[in-house]
């Protein structure tokens, strides 16, 4: 069943679209990862998900039924999604009130409110906080805390904005596996914003990149801010930080200027060479391999051209190349690696 | 020199043995101010959240009027009020010229600007998060607003507080429309008047003294109030 479906939605502010969205589905029961770069839309998204903004323009069902924006009407709907913020402020009473508060405005009676909150501060294992000020708890204790709260109210969905954001390695553990329990015994839904693919990878069933308030059909790594600029044979190419220069199966009209742009370059389209006696050859890019491992069937390889690229390899041809950390080696890209996300404004 | 010293002694001995006509006198005071400050805050603490969490078209200029009036003196309150409770103006009838609700009405109109001006400036700080989070766990708008404000209760007590300081040490609006009427309307600032016009100090003084008392006792709340919301 879809809990969400979205058509020809779109958030704007002033003269600025930060979301648009032709169609989405959100399947219950699953975990949903939403990546993208900072300003991608995924907190606007967030918050049309959990009906705290309403779109300015589209169509919205949830749980089959079309979504209306009476006053009434979105807080029912609140009542069954709860949204965690990447920087979750908590109240400035206790931990117990903080945790009590939205079963109080439930009309929750005091013995089972109680029973509920030492339940969930025993999920997120901060029972011994019980009486402790909410406000004076550090970043991974209060994060905890929040989603306590949340988990307070039994929600149908779990909306984590960067829950492991700011939170050191230790809670970011704890937090992940907590979002897995949640999801396995309560079938909640849980939908969380991440810059972190392997932490998507890792927890999510869904994953949904955004790119400029649009989803894109990438994997979220090697997309690259570049700049979009022509060499003397006309050819497109993508500058990357004006570090390392890709060609762009693309040709540009004579008279275009350098653009702004973001370009986004398959991992499994770039193939790896040894850099023979000769020296550094001179098409491709040579970089420093940082790191090896394995993912699935394919063997991921992070190599250091000026920035981090990701190269995915399948299992004989990493044999055949064997690459080694902290060894030169080339890159080349097929003609159609490089997929131009957008170009935006003249680069002045 | 010996002259002030006399009338500070004599002023701590009235104090001191708790004079008959002191107490009455501060009676009033705290009576007309108290009365001023609370129907003040009934309506200046929702007005002044109204307005902050409002998207009226005219809400800068509203708030910039608001600020004007903060600088308004007692006295042009005072002929304000007159003219309206005077036996010509149209609350004539009323005959509250010269009573201890006339005063309060005066007091009442002199800082509700201020409760409410401080009230916008205490909820504006409140940082928006509370609101987002209220309505993600379920709220209302009632129960929102009711989170937002005890958020924001530690500025809002301190702008009552200021208010209480503002009218229990005015002087116009007491004069004017008050009348300084003994153990009727006479409050501690009138009569601290009265008696320097009589050349007798030692009342003034005494007067003097409680009404410091009374805010150093304001200024420590304060005080405690905004070190408690800092933290």
């Amino acid at each position: 069943m879809m809990l969400y479906t979205l058509d020809q939605v779109r958030r704007c502010y002033a003269d600025r679209t930060v979301l648009d969205i032709d169609h989405l589905e959100i399947e219950t029961g699953r975990i949903h990862a939403l990546l993208g770069p900072n300003g991608a839309g995924k907190t606007t998204l967030l918050g049309i998900l959990g009906f705290l903004e309403t779109p300015t323009t589209g169509r919205m069902t949830f749980r089959g039924q079309p979504v209306e924006t009476s006053r009434a009407a979105l807080l029912q709907l609140r009542r069954q999604v709860v949204l965690v913020d990447q920087h979750p402020i908590m109240f400035s009473t206790s931990v117990c009130n903080n945790i009590e508060f939205g079963l109080k405005i439930r009309g929750m009676e005091k013995t089972e409110r109680l029973r509920v909150v030492d339940e969930v501060l025993e999920t997120v294992g901060m029972r011994s906080f019980k009486c402790a000020a909410a406000h004076e708890l550090s970043g991974g204790e209060t994060q905890r805390l929040a989603l306590a709260r949340a988990l307070a109210l039994s929600p149908r969905v779990l909306l984590c904005d960067e829950p492991t954001a700011g939170v050191d390695v230790e809670n970011q553990g704890v937090i992940s596996v907590l979002l897995q329990e949640i999801n396995a015994t309560r079938g909640t839904t849980i939908i969380f914003t991440t810059h972190d693919r392997l932490q998507a990878a890792a927890l999510a069933e869904h994953t949904l990149v955004l790119e400029s308030g649009r989803p894109a059909a990438t994997t979220y790594e090697n997309s690259y801010t570049c700049t979009l600029l022509s060499d003397k044979q006309g050819q497109l190419c993508c500058s990357l930080h004006g570090r390392v220069k890709i060609p762009v199966a693309l040709l540009l009209p004579e008279d275009q200027q350098p653009r702004k742009g973001r370009v986004y370059i398959d991992p499994e389209k770039i193939t790896l060479a040894r850099i023979d006696h000769a020296g550094e050859s001179k098409e491709g890019v040579t970089g420093t391999v940082m790191l090896i491992m394995a993912e699935g069937d394919k063997i991921r390889v992070v190599v250091n051209i000026g920035v981090l690229m990701v190269v995915l390899m399948d299992r004989t041809s990493y044999r055949l190349q064997s690459p080694v950390i902290g060894e030169r080696i080339n890159l080349h890209f097929t003609a159609d690696a490089v997929t131009v996300l957008s170009a935006c404004q003249r680069d002045s | 020199m010996s002259f002030f010293l006399e009338s500070f002694f004599a002023a701590f001995h009235l104090v001191g043995s708790l004079d008959p006509e002191m107490l009455a006198i501060v009676r009033v005071s705290l009576t007309v101010s108290c009365i001023a400050t609370v129907s003040a805050a009934v309506i200046g603490i929702p007005a002044g959240f109204a307005l902050a969490y409002s998207d009226l078209p005219g809400k800068r200029i509203l708030i910039t009027l608001l600020n004007t009036f903060l600088a308004l003196p007692t006295v042009v309150i005072g002929l304000f009020v007159y003219t309206f409770i005077s036996r010509r103006g149209i609350f004539g009838p009323l005959d509250l010229l010269y009573t201890q609700e006339a005063m309060v009405i005066g007091q009442f109109i002199l800082i509700v600007p201020l409760i409410t001006a401080l009230t916008i400036a205490a909820v504006s700080r409140v940082d928006e998060r509370y609101r987002r989070t209220a309505q993600t766990l379920g709220a209302n708008t009632w129960q929102t607003a009711l989170v937002i404000l005890r958020e924001g209760r530690f500025g809002i007590a301190a702008a009552v507080i200021s208010a209480f300081g503002r009218v229990i040490s005015e002087i116009g609006i007491s004069m004017m429309l008050g009348g300084n009427i003994k153990g009727f309307t006479r409050t501690m600032t009138t009569a601290m008047a009265l008696e320097y016009d009589k050349g007798s100090f030692t009342l003034a003084v005494a007067l003097g003294l409680v009404l410091m008392a009374i805010s150093l006792g304001m200024n420590i709340l304060f005080n405690l109030i905004q070190g408690r919301s800092a933290r």
